[in-house]
C-alpha cells in the first residue's frame, strides 16, 4: 500500500540523494542492475519503451495528423471538436491521446502549449517533449512573456496577433494546429506533411512556408 | 504545495536552452532512466497525482538542477519503496537484494507495446450537476494548500471565465491523498492582464481546473 505520507516521501527522497552516485549516468547503471535483479523490471520492456519513442511514436504522426486537416474540411472539423477520436480513426491513438484536444491558429490568434506544473505534454502524438519544453525557463516565462519566448524562436508576432496560451493542469493535452502556408495548393498529403515542424504544434513555429528550418520538420 | 515545481510566471529565469531539442533523449542514461521509471511505474500503477506529489516532493535544488528523467526515476524508486516493493537499504547498496516480492510481474516487452497504443480515460461519471456553465464569470481559490494540487500560484485570487464543460476527472488534490473523488473539470479563460500586473495586451491563458478550485464572482 501506498502511504500518500509526504513526511515519509520527502525522508525516502534525502536518503536517496545522500546515498546514490551523484552522477546521474552511475546513478541509472546502479539502479537498472537493482531493479533487474530484485526481479521489478524486465531489461526487455525497458528497451520497448525506448524503441517506441525513438523509432515509433514522435511528431511524424501529428505532422500526419495536421496535414490531413489541411485537405480535409470534414476531419479538420472532427478533430477540433474531438482530437482523441480524430487521431484514433487515423490509427494514431496513444498515451496521452484520450483527451486531446487541437487548436487551431489563425491570421489573428496564435496557441502555444505549457504545462507549468510538471511537462504534461501530448507525447503519444508528437513523441517525448523537447528538452526545453521540459526546463524551468520555458515553464516559467511561457505564460508570463509569451511573446518574449517566441521571439527567441524566431517568431514575431504583430499587436494585431493575439496569443492563447494552454497550461495543461488536467490530463487534457493541447496540440497547435498551424495555418496552412501559403503556394501548397494541389500538395499531397506527404508534401504537407514536411512542412510540419514539431515546434509547430507546441505553438513556438509559426510560418511553415519558408525554407528556414525552426525546430524538427518531421 | 508551494514548491519550486509551481514555475508558472516565476521571474528571474533567462534565455531557454535549446541543445538537444531534436532528440527524444539527451543520451543513453537519459533514455535508460525514462525506460526504467515508466517500467517500474507501471508495473505497479500508481495515481497520475500521486506520483506528480512524490516528484513534487524532490529537494528543490535537486529538482531544478537534475536531469528530467532523472527526476522521473528517483519518483519511481521512491514510490517503490513507499509502498515495500524495495527497500531504503537495497537501492543504497547497505544490503544485497532480497527475494523477488510475491506479487511482481514485470512489464514484458509485449505489454509496453500494447501501453503505448492506448488511450487511457479519465473520465469519470458523477451525479453532482455541474455548478458553472460556459460563459460564467468565476474567481479562483484565494490560497492554496500544502499538499498536491493542480491549481498554480499564478492564477489564484484571478478572475476568468469558463470556456468549456470537461466532464469529471478524479479531483488530484485528493488522488495524492489516496481517495478518489470525482468532480467537474473546466477550462477556464483568463485575460493575461488580469493575471500578470505588467501585461498590457489583450493575450489570454487557459486552464483546466477542477470545480472546487472555483466559486461564482
Amino acid at each position: 500500500m501506498s502511504s500518500f505520507d509526504p513526511q515519509k516521501i520527502t525522508k525516502i527522497h534525502r536518503h536517496l540523494h545522500s546515498h546514490l552516485p551523484p552522477e546521474p549516468a552511475l546513478r541509472v547503471k546502479a539502479m537498472e542492475s537493482l531493479l533487474v535483479e530484485k526481479g521489478l523490471v524486465n531489461p526487455d520492456a525497458v528497451d520497448a519503451w525506448i524503441e517506441a519513442y525513438t523509432e515509433d511514436i514522435g511528431p511524424k504522426r501529428g505532422a500526419q495528423v495536421v496535414a490531413r486537416a489541411w485537405l480535409d474540411a470534414d476531419f479538420r472539423a472532427r478533430l477540433l471538436n474531438d482530437a482523441g477520436a480524430a487521431v484514433a480513426e487515423m490509427g494514431l491513438q496513444g498515451q496521452a491521446t484520450g483527451h486531446l484536444k487541437a487548436v487551431e491558429n489563425s491570421c489573428d490568434v496564435h496557441n502555444l502549449v505549457v504545462c507549468t506544473l510538471c511537462s504534461c505534454y501530448p507525447f503519444g502524438i508528437l513523441g517525448m517533449a523537447p528538452a526545453w519544453y521540459k526546463a524551468a525557463e520555458y515553464r516559467a516565462r511561457a505564460v508570463r512573456d509569451p511573446r518574449g519566448v517566441l521571439t527567441e524562436f524566431g517568431v514575431d508576432l504583430s499587436d494585431d496577433v493575439a496569443v492563447k496560451v494552454w497550461d495543461s493542469t488536467a490530463e487534457l493535452r493541447y496540440m497547435v494546429v498551424p495555418e496552412r502556408p501559403a503556394g501548397t495548393e494541389g500538395w499531397d498529403s506527404d508534401a504537407l506533411a514536411k512542412l510540419v515542424t514539431r515546434n509547430s504544434m507546441i505553438g513556438t513555429d509559426r510560418d511553415l512556408s519558408g525554407g528556414e528550418t525552426n525546430g524538427r520538420r518531421s | 504545495m508551494d514548491g519550486v515545481h509551481d514555475l508558472g510566471g516565476k521571474e528571474g529565469f533567462g534565455r531557454i536552452n535549446r541543445s538537444h531539442e531534436d532528440k527524444p533523449f539527451h543520451g543513453d542514461h537519459d533514455a535508460r532512466a525514462y525506460g526504467l521509471s515508466v517500467s517500474l511505474r507501471a508495473e505497479r500503477p500508481y495515481p497520475i497525482d500521486w506520483f506528480r506529489h512524490v516528484r513534487e516532493l524532490i529537494d528543490p535544488v535537486d529538482y531544478l538542477t537534475r536531469p528530467y528523467f532523472d527526476s522521473w526515476l528517483q519518483t519511481s524508486l521512491a514510490l517503490a519503496i513507499d509502498k515495500g516493493a524495495l527497500t531504503l537499504e537495497e537501492v543504497t547498496g547497505h544490503k544485497s537484494p532480497g527475494p523477488i516480492p510475491d506479487n511482481a510481474k514485470p512489464l514484458t516487452r509485449e505489454d509496453v507495446h500494447k501501453i503505448v497504443v492506448t488511450p487511457p480515460c479519465f473520465e469519470q461519471s458523477t451525479d453532482t450537476p455541474a455548478a458553472f456553465r460556459v460563459g460564467e464569470t468565476v474567481v479562483t481559490a484565494a490560497r492554496g494548500h500544502s499538499g498536491h494540487t493542480r491549481l498554480p500560484a499564478y492564477v489564484r485570487n484571478a478572475k476568468g471565465v469558463i470556456h468549456a464543460h470537461r466532464g469529471a476527472h478524479p479531483l488530484p488534490d485528493a488522488e495524492a491523498r489516496g481517495e478518489q473523488i470525482a468532480e467537474h473539470l473546466y477550462t477556464v479563460e483568463f485575460r493575461a492582464a488580469d493575471v500578470f500586473e505588467e501585461v498590457a495586451n489583450n493575450d489570454l491563458i487557459y486552464l483546466d481546473l477542477w470545480e472546487s478550485y472555483l466559486a461564482t464572482a
